[in-house]
């Protein structure tokens, strides 16, 4: 029994002759939108050149410039033997390599570089210190400054015929997982995720427009004197945003070879993200008090939910806060599937995860849009 | 004797602690025309929107044809016409597919809108979008609408708000044809002269109770006074009397006035409904 000012729902199953109508109905309304139709093509067509444009390979090599002037012969037996993944330039003299690293003011081609002193290998042989001038361009991570100084102290004991006091196994490395050494994966697949994201959020606003629209021309008022329940509006809303949301995101993934590994799991993983959307959906929808309030709602969730696409992008940018983040499971499934070929047993707990999020979105924008039909 | 389409007994309704329609009763025969008149915030809609299952009433009962309200919901909504005062179409589509769609929602196959459009006088103009049309056009799209699903009982508000006279008189005329053919109409207007010509009665509601109840006729004989106006030509100018019908004396002043060379024009007078509100309410309608 509903309680006085409440519109009755008695019924819990929603007709679905209803819920076709007004589905159809809201196809023709978004496809008729203009700004929308250009939106979702613009979008589309960019995201996927951005995609293709994208380098499908990562250089894996660290240019490195380097100036010494008596260490020829050692220099090339130590370079030959143990430098993978460094290419040395090397440079006549000390002016030559600054004026190449950007050191006089000009823009250098390099952004490492090392100068040897002239007196190196005498010092080094003899036992005493010496000192090795290190040059890194600002933008250098630290943990490639760190890896080039350790290379030099490493030449430095090879120069004075010490060794490493380290005992290494056979194979130098273990490694952990699929080895994809030569193989790391490139800006374009870690561009993935990201496109999925977008897309399903550009729906998500889309959605939004849908029932602010039907909210605030009141159309909704007529429709609640016809035979149409609250359920049935609410079932074709959130049918409709999923629908969109979905056909979308998987239209794209197919069009950037999302689908190339792990296609079930990433399928799954864009129906619940559909899901999840569309209950931001709802809630901007509902909430914004005309079309810019809904957009701006629109916004203020997409901002926060880019952050683990943005992480995957750049992973030095991944806290832990991230993990909490509802679009993180979608993420990760996508990113690990597509790019590592995850299996179901490595995504249970992203699924998990999103599947929860997914449920308690979903649910607080049928609740917020309930409310809102009952208190037309 | 005709079960009423409309009956409403008690029927009380509270926003929060403001009492918005207070133990109101009343009654619609089948092919009735109910005039329902007050100022804004008087209690009129929500009672329509306690009779069209928008909302649920505090205490009191409200049947339509037959069926309750409250339990029969679904079924009450699939046999009433409801046509509301706010434009509320949809505007980025055809009128066609405006009173297609509804009528989808409705379960009618093989809808044809094209009857409907010409009854409202807008054949011809079924294929253009409705953000096209002017406030008037839309109004009738909203009036056509509320018969999609050929209604046994109609809810207008102010369906010729907006529209010009032809226009209006096409639509009284449609929502006349309605009651001939034995649909129960509650109608809701700011516009006395409509009430009076389309009622067969009035309800006139006032801070949420019905104050008074009965056919415009029988309301004007209760509560207004008859008079005849004379107009006399003096010199260059006009000089008028009011003579009152509820006097003793008004035959002899009458046959005075006929006898009298200089009477110009004649005209017999009564209270409007307008006045006879004011006059039970003490406010006006526009208030």
């Amino acid at each position: 029994m509903t309680t006085p000012g409440e519109r009755s729902t008695l019924s819990f199953l929603p007709r679905w002759s209803i819920v076709w109508a007004m589905m159809r109905k809201d196809l023709a309304a978004y496809t008729r939108d203009r700004f929308y139709v250009l939106v979702t093509i613009l979008a589309l067509v960019v995201y996927v050149v951005l995609y293709w444009v994208l380098p499908s390979t990562v250089n894996e090599s660290i240019e490195v410039g380097v100036h010494h002037s008596d260490l020829d012969s050692a220099f090339e037996q130590v370079t030959s033997s143990g430098t993978e993944g460094i290419e040395f330039t090397e440079f006549a003299s000390e002016e030559e390599l600054l004026s190449a690293i950007g050191a006089n003011g000009e823009d250098g081609s390099l952004a490492i570089a090392i100068s040897f002193p002239p007196d190196f290998v005498t010092q080094i042989a003899g036992g005493k210190d010496t000192t090795v001038k290190l040059y890194v361009d600002q933008d250098v991570p630290d943990e490639v400054r760190r890896a080039i100084s350790g290379f030099v102290r490493e030449f430095s004991l090879a120069i004075a015929g010490d060794t490493l006091p380290v005992t290494l196994p056979s194979e130098e490395k273990i490694i952990l997982g699929v080895d994809r050494a030569g193989e790391q994966v490139s800006l374009r697949e870690k561009l993935r995720p990201m496109i999925a994201f977008l897309v399903l959020m550009m729906e998500t606003l889309a959605l939004g427009s849908l029932v602010a629209v039907e909210l605030h021309s009141r159309t909704l008022g007529a429709l609640l004197v016809t035979p149409l329940r609250v359920l049935d509006f609410l079932t074709a809303k959130a049918l409709f945003g999923t629908l969109l949301a979905l056909s979308q995101a998987v239209f794209i993934l197919l069009l950037v070879n999302g689908f190339a590994s792990g296609a079930a799991p990433i399928f799954v993983a864009l129906v619940l993200g559909a899901l999840l959307v569309t209950g931001f959906g709802l809630i901007s929808g509902s909430t914004g008090r005309d079309f810019l309030g809904m957009m701006l709602f629109g916004l203020l969730f997409m901002i926060p939910l880019a952050v683990p696409a943005v992480a995957v992008l750049f992973p030095g940018s991944t806290s832990l806060w991230v993990k909490i983040i509802p679009s993180y499971g979608l993420v990760e499934i996508i990113f690990r599937a597509s790019s590592y070929q995850a299996g179901w047993r490595e995504l249970m707990p992203f699924m998990a995860m999103l599947l929860g999020w997914c449920l308690a979105i979903f649910g607080v924008g049928l609740y917020i849009l309930t409310r809102r039909v009952r208190t037309l | 004797m005709t079960d009423p389409a409309i009956r409403v007994d008690g029927l009380s309704f509270s926003y929060g602690d403001l009492l918005a329609v207070d133990n109101v009763s009343f009654e619609v025969a089948p092919g009735e025309i109910l005039g329902f008149l007050g100022p804004n915030g008087a209690g009129k809609s929500t009672t329509i929107k306690v009779l069209t299952g928008q909302l649920t009433q505090t205490s009191g009962e409200a049947t339509v044809l037959g069926m309750e309200v409250v339990s029969q919901r679904d079924e009450v909504q699939g046999r009433i016409g409801v046509s509301f005062e706010e434009k509320n179409l949809y505007e980025n589509m055809s009128a066609k597919e405006n009173l297609s769609f509804f009528a989808s929602l409705f379960g009618i196959k093989g809808f044809d809108p094209n009857p409907l459009l010409k009854a409202v006088g807008l054949d011809g103009r079924g294929d253009e979008r409705v953000s096209g049309f002017s406030k008037g056009m839309q109004q009738r799209l909203m009036v056509a609408r509320s018969l999609v699903n050929d209604p046994e009982v109609l809810f207008l508000d102010e369906p010729t708000d907006g529209l010009d006279p032809v226009s209006s008189n096409a639509i009284r005329a449609l929502i006349t044809e309605q009651a001939e053919r034995g649909v129960a109409v509650i109608l809701t207007t700011h516009d006395m002269l409509e009430a009076d010509k389309l009622s067969d009665r009035v309800a006139f509601i006032n801070e949420g109770a019905i104050v008074a109840l009965d056919t415009p006729e029988a309301l004007k004989m209760k509560y207004g006074s008859r008079t005849v106006r004379l107009r006399f030509t003096e010199g260059d100018g006009v000089r008028e009397e009011v003579v009152s019908l509820e006097e003793g004396n008004a035959g002899d002043a009458l046959k005075a006035a006929v006898s009298n060379g200089d009477l110009a024009t004649i005209h017999t007078e009564e209270a409007t409904l307008e006045q006879i509100f004011i006059e039970i309410t003490g406010r006006g309608l526009e208030s």
